[in-house]
């Protein structure tokens, strides 16, 4: 008879045959094996804390959305958003599926052309545009999306001096019933400014109007805001044919797409009420068929999803450090990844089980961080077992803006590796180390020397 | 200058069906053996090319030597029956002025009565005229129907000689020497023809003897003179090759012969020669006749530009192959995206007896599931509320929208066919979508419809046990009528990680299937419009050049490239996929290289696309062994020469489509060991520039790049 594992005694109360309407309490499924690999391997061979990437998880996501909205309208195109997760790796991914850039950066803008995508297949968005970036745009055939006036003028500025006609389509920010409001970003619909871009842009000699771009905002949990999004894009767009005869080459509906991530204000589980994307893609596709065009050909439909093909392919895996009781006799539980690494854990209530198979009995305890931070709190509340240092936990879906928004804070950054396809693991970003981290460091001559007594 | 040399040329090759300047070259040479012959025949040429030239008749018809054929066969065989005198000569000059206007006249009359040829109809009557109008005069001295003996040739077989003097016969020359030279020209020309006139020389000696049973020497030269060319026109240069072409040949040959019989028997009262009217008169109503047929898929008549037999044959295979399954219209699929057939021709389920020709279509994820979650519910089902659209243009006929949705798993046979709209696509073609999602429809009985109008969405209802859509196409508005088999025109089938554009074909059970969508940079580069011009800047096996092309159209809307030399590539531009039908002209320029490597082009880009295509064998193989084939040509095609073409896959930021094509000519049977092959690239830019046109085999490497897009 093997040895019984040790666990720390706790106490429990007991309910004896009481039923409730949620079923009984929630027994977390370990996650031992990521892809097939053992999560004990990974932290063996590249250490803990790990992100790890599944190249299958990604692909399969990709392909999913694609095959909905393609089986729905007769021309769709991905662009990828970068600022969702832009390790090249990651990117290639998309690429190889055949996804564009979509870039809101100068910086991004040159990732993605260093990676080899061309101008033609990038989209750049974003307020914040240099004149160098949108030299280069413009000089490459990029697809200018602007996002306000300045910029337009900016832009006709570069193009006469350039003597290059610049691609461009318009943001657009409109009233689609939900709240917030996303009215920072591109023209507002309501008041006349889309249309009033829309004419300027029309009857200038160098842009030439590609598309029409809207982005309702973010983790939007119904489907009818994109409906009313894309009717009042067809409608921007018939205007245009209508009085300046012009053929747009796409309808950009952004992204915004939820992952199967709960926020920490919702009560029931993400799966639980979020519409399907079928239901998603049904409201964006229905309008657009009421587009005029002369070909008879319909613009193509551009997506920018991030989140939703990439969150739950991301995996960040913790180890154990400590656990402690509290001063209120709640459990506490310490693990090395923090809210440097998971930024997302401000809004996001993550998914999070042991990789390990852990006693049936759980208990309510808070998950803290390794920061010597008051705010390093993963999670005030999560229920777990009985977790031992040196042990795992896995936090699930971390691929959307983790890699992108974490802090260089306190420690380093660990390594990423990705799951691959045939099973190997492949490393797609180093840890950071001392010297990269000051390399970028000038001190000043005065301060070179210190004595300390 | 060069007009007037081809339409001398061209006159000698006409009368020999040949559309070779050095076999007309030949041809003249040969009528020089008999100087005075040869020199009244150019006379008939030169005036009957100067009258049409003088009277502005069709330039072209000129060159190709429509109108000089009659005037050179008049002039010479007005030399061969008398012996010349100046008076004769101004006699004959007269004669072929008449000549002239008759083969106008008759020309036209036959083509536009009975579009037949005029053959030398013209001639033969223009000679009777000249003939019955000489007796007038006493002095003009008939020469008889001599042949030059040789000494030097006397020990030649009897039957070779009959032979050779048969084919100079056809020139009116009496030497054999001219048949001699004659028959070479032929051979290398077309080694088709030259066993036709085996085949027709050797029936007809055979038979004659059989049934006329003591021949004299001039029955069976007429006879066999006659024979041979009957077996041109009906075995390869009227009629396209086949083994029945080969039946046609005897059966003629017999008709021929008993024509000569009587013509002799008819005309000797009047004391003309029958000459090559047995030949007109079999021809003319053999043709004529196989014309009403009411099939014609053999002994097809030429209905193109005639070439050689050869070239009639590869001609015509290529196009059979490539274009017999077009239909008048060019249905596609009907949805958007991936589709699965999860049912096919003669189904397992229900496409059985009258509905065999049907598809069901479903929607399968890269695991083979149709459906996400448990699969109990129809909303599960990847295919369920997504868009079904038209399949061509037509008007909606009938329109069914109150079938209620099924529980996945169960059946509703009172209304077996669900929700369902009818189209009617015109010509008596109908197409029916059935199961559609209750209410969902969004056309109306007497709507029209564009191909890819969305008509409603995917359902489960009527015998629909789990969701998927019902399409076939019928011959009536009846719901539930028999189906018809009908192809869709073009679609990528998914085989492995490669995607294979098939065309006019039938999806098939398991396979995986999508519409072409179309790109603005393909669709740019092959919109050829009337008066394009483009000009390459080339490179063939060293040897650089330029050459300029232009779009124009002929008489009869053919729409074809020409190039700066002459050559031409005519194209066939279709809503999804652009073809190259043929070439004709200078290989050694950018447009035969174009044309293979253009034959077919999908207008729009999938990663691993693939598709297959066949080249005419006289166009893509240039090969001794290709006349070797060609011996045995009326038994089978033993060359074939095919293409697989792929788009190259596009790396990182290279913005060009790139097509790939990878030749093979390869021998059948005992020709096995043939074998050729070349590899192509055309490279496009995105904004539709057609860039560069590569070609690589052992023994051509050319390079092109195209001039506008060098600055």
């Amino acid at each position: 008879m093997a040895k019984k594992v040790y666990e720390r005694p706790m106490i429990i109360k007991q309910y004896s045959g009481m039923m409730n309407k949620f079923g009984s309490a929630p027994a977390s499924m370990p996650l031992s094996e990521i892809d097939g690999v053992p999560v004990k391997q990974l932290t063996e061979e590249w250490g803990s804390p790990l992100f790890v990437m599944s190249e299958k998880k990604i692909r399969e996501n990709q392909r999913r959305l694609y095959r909905i909205f393609k089986s729905r309208y007769p021309s769709v195109q991905m662009a990828w958003s970068y600022k969702t997760n832009y390790l090249n790796a990651v990117c290639s991914v998309f690429h190889q599926e055949g996804s564009w850039a979509e870039v809101v950066s100068e910086f991004e803008y040159d990732r993605a052309r260093k990676l080899g995508v061309d101008g033609e297949h990038i989209i750049f968005n974003g307020p914040n545009k240099s004149v160098e970036g949108l030299q280069k745009a413009i000089h490459e055939n990029a697809k200018i999306h602007i996002d306000h006036f300045d910029e337009l003028y900016q832009i006709l500025e570069i193009t006469d001096r350039m003597k290059k006609p610049a691609n461009v389509a318009i943001r657009v920010n409109m009233d689609v019933g939900i709240y917030p409001k996303w009215d920072r970003f591109g023209f507002n619909y309501e008041n006349g400014e889309a249309a009033q871009a829309l004419k300027r842009i029309a009857t200038s000699e160098n842009l030439r109007l590609v598309g029409l771009h809207t982005h309702i905002g973010t983790y939007i949990m119904s489907a009818e805001p994109y409906r009313v999004a894309a009717s009042k894009l067809v409608e921007l767009a018939n205007m245009m044919k209508r009085e300046y005869n012009t053929d747009l080459e796409y309808i950009d509906m952004g992204g915004g797409l939820p992952s199967n991530n709960t926020l920490k204000g919702q009560y029931l589980e993400a799966e639980q009420i979020l519409p399907t994307y079928e239901q998603y893609a049904d409201a964006i596709t229905s309008p657009l068929f009421d587009l005029k065009s002369s070909s008879g050909k319909l613009p193509t439909l551009i997506l920018e999803n991030g989140r939703a093909l990439i969150d739950d392919a991301g995996f960040l895996i913790s180890t154990v450090i400590g656990n402690k009781r509290l001063s209120d006799g709640r459990r506490a539980v310490i693990v090395d990844a923090g809210v440097n690494l998971l930024f997302t854990s401000f809004w996001f209530k993550h998914k999070i089980v042991p990789a390990q198979q852990n006693g049936s009995f759980t208990e309510n305890s808070t998950l803290y961080g390794p920061l010597c931070m008051n705010i390093d709190c993963l999670r005030e509340e999560i229920v777990l077992p009985v977790m031992k240092r040196g042990e795992q936990l896995v936090i699930k879906h971390v691929g959307a803006y983790s890699v992108t928004q974490w802090m260089q804070f306190i420690s380093l950054r660990p390594k990423v590796v990705m799951t691959m396809e045939d099973g190997s693991v492949e490393l797609i970003r180093d840890s950071e180390h001392l010297d990269y981290i000051t390399s970028m460091e000038k001190i000043p001559e005065k301060l070179n020397a210190f004595s300390l007594q | 200058m060069q007009f007037i040399i081809d339409s001398i040329l061209f006159s000698y090759s006409q009368i020999f069906f040949c559309n070779r300047r050095w076999f007309g070259a030949v041809a003249l040479c040969s009528t020089f053996v008999v100087p005075e012959i040869g020199l009244l025949g150019l006379e008939g040429l030169a005036i009957s090319n100067f009258i049409a030239l003088l009277l502005k008749f069709d330039k072209e018809k000129i060159r190709t030597g429509f109108y000089g054929f009659n005037g050179l066969l008049f002039g010479a065989s007005a030399a061969y029956f008398f012996e010349l005198t100046p008076f004769l000569i101004l006699i004959v000059s007269i004669f072929i002025v008449i000549t002239f206007f008759l083969s106008a006249t008759l020309e036209h009359f036959l083509a536009s009565t009975f579009n037949l040829p005029g053959l030398s109809l013209p001639f033969i009557s223009a000679l009777y005229i000249y003939l019955i109008f000489i007796t007038n005069y006493n002095n003009i001295i008939y020469k008889g129907f001599n042949f030059v003996e040789y000494s030097f040739l006397s020990e030649m077989p009897v039957l070779l000689s009959y032979y050779l003097q048969s084919i100079s016969l056809i020139l009116f020359q009496s030497s054999v020497i001219t048949g001699l030279i004659l028959i070479t020209g032929i051979l290398f020309f077309s080694r088709v023809m030259f066993i036709n006139s085996l085949i027709g020389f050797a029936i007809n000696y055979i038979f004659v003897n059989i049934i006329f049973p003591n021949p004299t020497n001039d029955v069976l030269l007429l006879a066999s003179f006659n024979s041979i060319l009957t077996s041109f026109a009906l075995g390869g240069n009227l009629v396209i090759i086949s083994r029945k072409s080969f039946g046609l040949i005897f059966v003629s040959t017999l008709m021929v012969i008993v024509f000569t019989g009587f013509f002799s028997k008819l005309l000797i009262d009047y004391l003309l020669p029958v000459l090559v009217l047995p030949f007109n008169v079999v021809v003319l109503f053999t043709i004529y006749s196989l014309k009403f047929r009411q099939e014609h898929s053999d002994l097809t008549l030429l209905y193109f530009q005639p070439g050689s037999p050869e070239e009639n044959f590869y001609y015509h295979q290529n196009r059979k192959t490539r274009f017999d399954k077009f239909k008048y219209v060019f249905p596609e699929l009907p949805v958007f995206g991936e589709w699965k057939i999860s049912q096919g021709f003669d189904g397992e389920h229900t496409h059985k007896d009258e509905w065999r020709f049907a598809w069901d279509f479903v929607i399968e994820d890269d695991k083979g599931n149709e459906f996400n979650g448990t699969g109990n519910a129809p909303e599960d089902y990847y295919c369920y509320n997504t868009p079904v659209v038209a399949s061509l243009d037509g008007d909606v006929v009938k329109v069914i929208d109150n079938v209620p949705e099924n529980k996945v798993g169960e059946t509703n046979l009172q209304n077996n066919w669900g929700n369902t709209v009818i189209i009617d696509h015109g010509d008596g073609l109908f197409s029916a979508m059935s199961h559609l999602k209750m209410n969902s429809i969004k056309v109306s009985k007497g709507d029209i419809v564009k191909k890819g109008d969305i008509i409603g969405l995917c359902g489960n209802n009527g015998r629909s046990p789990v969701p998927h859509l019902h399409f076939q196409f019928q011959l009536t508005d009846k719901l539930g009528d028999k189906t018809y088999k009908f192809p869709i025109s073009h679609f990528l089938q998914k085989s492995g990680d490669r995607y294979e554009l098939r065309s006019f074909s039938y999806p098939s059970e398991n396979t995986i299937v999508r519409n072409i969508e179309t790109h603005k940079g393909l669709m740019e580069a092959f919109d050829f419009q009337l008066g394009d011009e483009l000009e390459f800047k080339c490179k063939l096996n060293g040897e650089e050049f330029y050459e300029g092309w232009e779009v124009k159209v002929d008489i009869l809307n053919n729409m074809y490239i020409e190039s700066d030399n002459g050559a031409r590539a005519f194209l066939y531009p279709r809503e999804k996929v652009f073809y190259l039908t043929n070439f004709v002209g200078n290989k050694k320029s950018a447009l035969y290289f174009f044309y293979l490597q253009a034959l077919s082009v999908p207008l729009g880009y999938v990663d691993n696309m693939f598709w297959k295509d066949s080249i005419p064998v006289s166009i893509a193989v240039k090969s001794t062994f290709r006349y070797m084939a060609e011996v045995v040509l009326i038994f089978g095609q033993l060359i074939s020469s095919t293409v697989e073409k792929t788009f190259e896959k596009k790396i990182n930021g290279n913005q060009s489509f790139i097509i790939a094509s990878d030749f093979v000519n390869s021998g059948k049977y005992f020709m096995k060991w043939f074998k050729q092959g070349a590899k192509g690239r055309l490279s496009i830019d995105s904004q539709g520039v057609i860039q560069s046109i590569e070609h690589k085999s052992d023994r051509i490497n050319f390079y092109a790049s195209n001039k506008s897009a060098e600055v």
